[in-house]
């Protein structure tokens, strides 16, 4: 179909390869699913995080959930090893999926995402609102229904949480724009998912950062590169500060602007 | 577009005659009776059966009672597909009424989107007309218009005002002069015989030599299966003549009738399939059941409101009507 100047299908799809074969390099589990058809597909990454905090409702009903913890994704205990060395029963177990769909009428990537307990019981709109990081939470109180709602995966036809797409390209222009302009290769695919993921528990490790702004051909540069990719420890640690500054250009407080109303026009619908 | 002015009356008040049966496993204090109904094409399940609900909640305890959802012959039926879509989809080439079964427990969460609140209904109706804009216009004239203009447009849907939705919606419909069209056509097509629930690309009104485009030329682009010549189209649903038979209330043979479907339903239901029975061969009466191909372009599910070949279509099945 029409390719798009700026952010066509054929870009999304070559951004999601080069970030897959990046997650295929670490185990962090993203796969590209192809649609029945072959016309296009997505990305998909499957996985579990353990509830903290407070009681489940015995009755199956809308489980507190508090912020997301991730857990330990490179230290992650095979299913079986959690249940035995921990008192969380099959029921705080919580199932992520994230789907990385293309919108032809926006020209940009949507984040699409469900989740449900290991039984299968689908967690409610309600428990996805309470697990939002605390930094987006004022911008989804001002108008729920327009930044996560529920809605028909246009492909596999489910229902799935959607994180709007409408202001996607005005907070990734500037990304782009600055990258074009210190001549420095950036993912598209991953500096959005670094900035939209961490509102729904979806964190990208560090390393997908410097792999991004490798050169193709830069030996000698990947080198001294993989070595900060290397001290683990020292990576975790800072975690959750540096992927907010995965794309470098981004200064934390634009991230910021980008997600609490008082930045963005009232018009709240998509 | 606009100065096609009966076509548009036709399109929004579309309507199809619908029979509601409470599921038999729902718990009642005493017997429920069907509800009769006719529904607006143009608009959503959860919108318009207000009355629907209080119907059957009579009946029931409160403790009964959760999230009302519908089913048609086993299908879960989509609250945020227009309701003309969902009919044309599954329940076009069965007899009137539309048979629908009203659930309030076992919320199936894996088919259904959640519809707790009306605002749901508008945050997803405005959600697409935005969509929609961003192909026609780069979303410039949506967002150009001010919120209460967005509110009337959803007021006119809710309320069922054609002038209310029409003097915002013209806007949202115009292109300038020195353009052959909008950026891109705003459509999706459904098919029941495919997984993906529909199909929606790019495409362009006016191609590469200046030629208007089709909605021929749409097809054979995004969607070749439904136009082989020598295959039949099963997929292919008349939603044209079906609703436009019943909406109307000229033809003699039709519902003036209609009017009182919700009073007359199980009378006419009755008299429909009469009528069927009683046709002579070889007539060309229409019936209001009946699928109707008046040309030999193919008549799609599009969730549409405006293209203009629906329009050409409307004009022949009008004529052949008046004959």
């Amino acid at each position: 179909m029409e390719e798009n100047e700026f952010f066509g299908e054929k870009t999304f799809q070559h951004y999601c390869a080069e970030f897959i074969k990046h997650s295929q390099k670490i185990g962090d589990g993203w796969e590209w699913r192809a649609s029945k058809d072959c016309s296009d597909g997505y990305m998909c990454k499957t996985h579990f995080q353990v509830k903290n905090g407070t009681a489940v409702s015995h009755q199956g009903t809308s489980a507190h959930v508090q912020t997301f913890l991730p857990v330990e994704e490179a230290l992650d205990p095979p299913l079986d090893d959690l249940e035995v060395t921990e008192t969380t029963t099959a029921a705080e177990v919580i199932k992520y999926e994230y789907h990385v769909l293309y919108s032809c009428s926006y020209q940009v990537p949507v984040l699409y995402f469900r989740a449900s307990f290991l039984d299968g019981r689908p967690l409610a709109l309600k428990d996805i609102w309470e697990g939002v990081h605390e930094c987006y939470k004022m911008r989804l109180l001002q108008g729920p229904w327009d930044t996560i709602t529920q809605q028909e995966h246009p492909i596999l036809g489910q229902p799935f949480f959607v994180l709007h797409p409408c202001k996607t390209s005005e907070f990734m222009t500037p990304v782009l724009k600055n990258s074009q302009k210190i001549n420095r290769n950036v993912n598209y695919i991953t500096s959005w998912l670094s900035m939209v993921g961490p509102a729904v528990g979806l964190n990208l490790p560090l390393s997908y950062a410097t792999a991004a702004s490798q050169d193709e051909g830069n030996v000698g540069g990947q080198g001294k590169k993989r070595s900060l990719c290397s001290t683990f420890p020292v990576a975790k640690i800072l975690e959750p500060l540096l992927h907010l500054a995965m794309s470098p250009l981004l200064a934390p407080a634009f991230i910021k602007s980008a997600f609490i109303s008082d930045r963005l026009d009232t018009d709240l619908f998509v | 577009m606009t100065d096609d002015k009966d076509v548009l009356r036709d399109v929004w008040f579309g309507r199809i005659p619908t029979c509601f049966t409470l599921y038999q496993d729902e718990i009642t204090e005493r017997e429920a009776e069907p509800y009769y109904l006719l529904l607006p094409r143009v608009s959503y399940l959860t919108l318009v059966t207000d009355k629907v609900k209080k119907h059957f909640q009579k009946v029931m305890r409160q403790e009964d009672i959760s999230e009302i959802w519908f089913e048609y012959e086993g299908t879960p039926l989509k609250w945020h597909y227009p309701i003309g879509l969902l009919f044309d989809l599954l329940a076009s080439s069965s007899a009137l009424p539309w048979n629908i079964t009203v659930h309030f427990k076992s919320f199936p969460e894996k088919d259904l989107l959640h519809c707790p609140s009306k605002d749901v209904i508008e945050a997803h109706f405005m959600s697409c007309v935005k969509e929609a804009d961003a192909l026609k216009h780069k979303s410039q004239v949506i967002n150009e218009m001010q919120k209460k203009d967005h509110k009337q447009l959803w007021m006119g849907l809710q309320n069922d005002r054609f002038d209310q939705f029409w003097a915002i919606n013209r806007k949202l419909m115009e292109y300038p002069a020195e353009e052959n069209g909008f950026r891109y056509i705003p459509f999706r097509i459904y098919q029941t015989t495919t997984e993906r629930p529909f199909i929606q690309k790019l495409f362009r009104p006016v191609s590469t030599d200046g030629q208007l485009h089709t909605l021929g030329d749409l097809l054979k682009e995004v969607c070749p299966s439904a136009v082989a010549p020598e295959v039949p189209m099963p997929e292919v649903c008349s939603w044209l003549p079906t609703w436009l038979l019943a909406s109307s209330a000229e033809g003699s043979h039709l519902p003036s009738l209609w009017r009182d479907w919700e009073e007359d339903g199980p009378r006419l239901s009755q008299q429909g399939a009469e009528n069927r029975r009683n046709q002579s061969p070889g007539t060309e009466t229409l019936f209001w059941d009946q699928v109707v191909a008046s040309d030999t372009e193919n008549v799609l599910c599009l969730n549409s409101r405006d293209h203009p070949q629906i329009h050409r279509m409307v004009g022949l099945l009008h004529q052949e009507k008046s004959a």
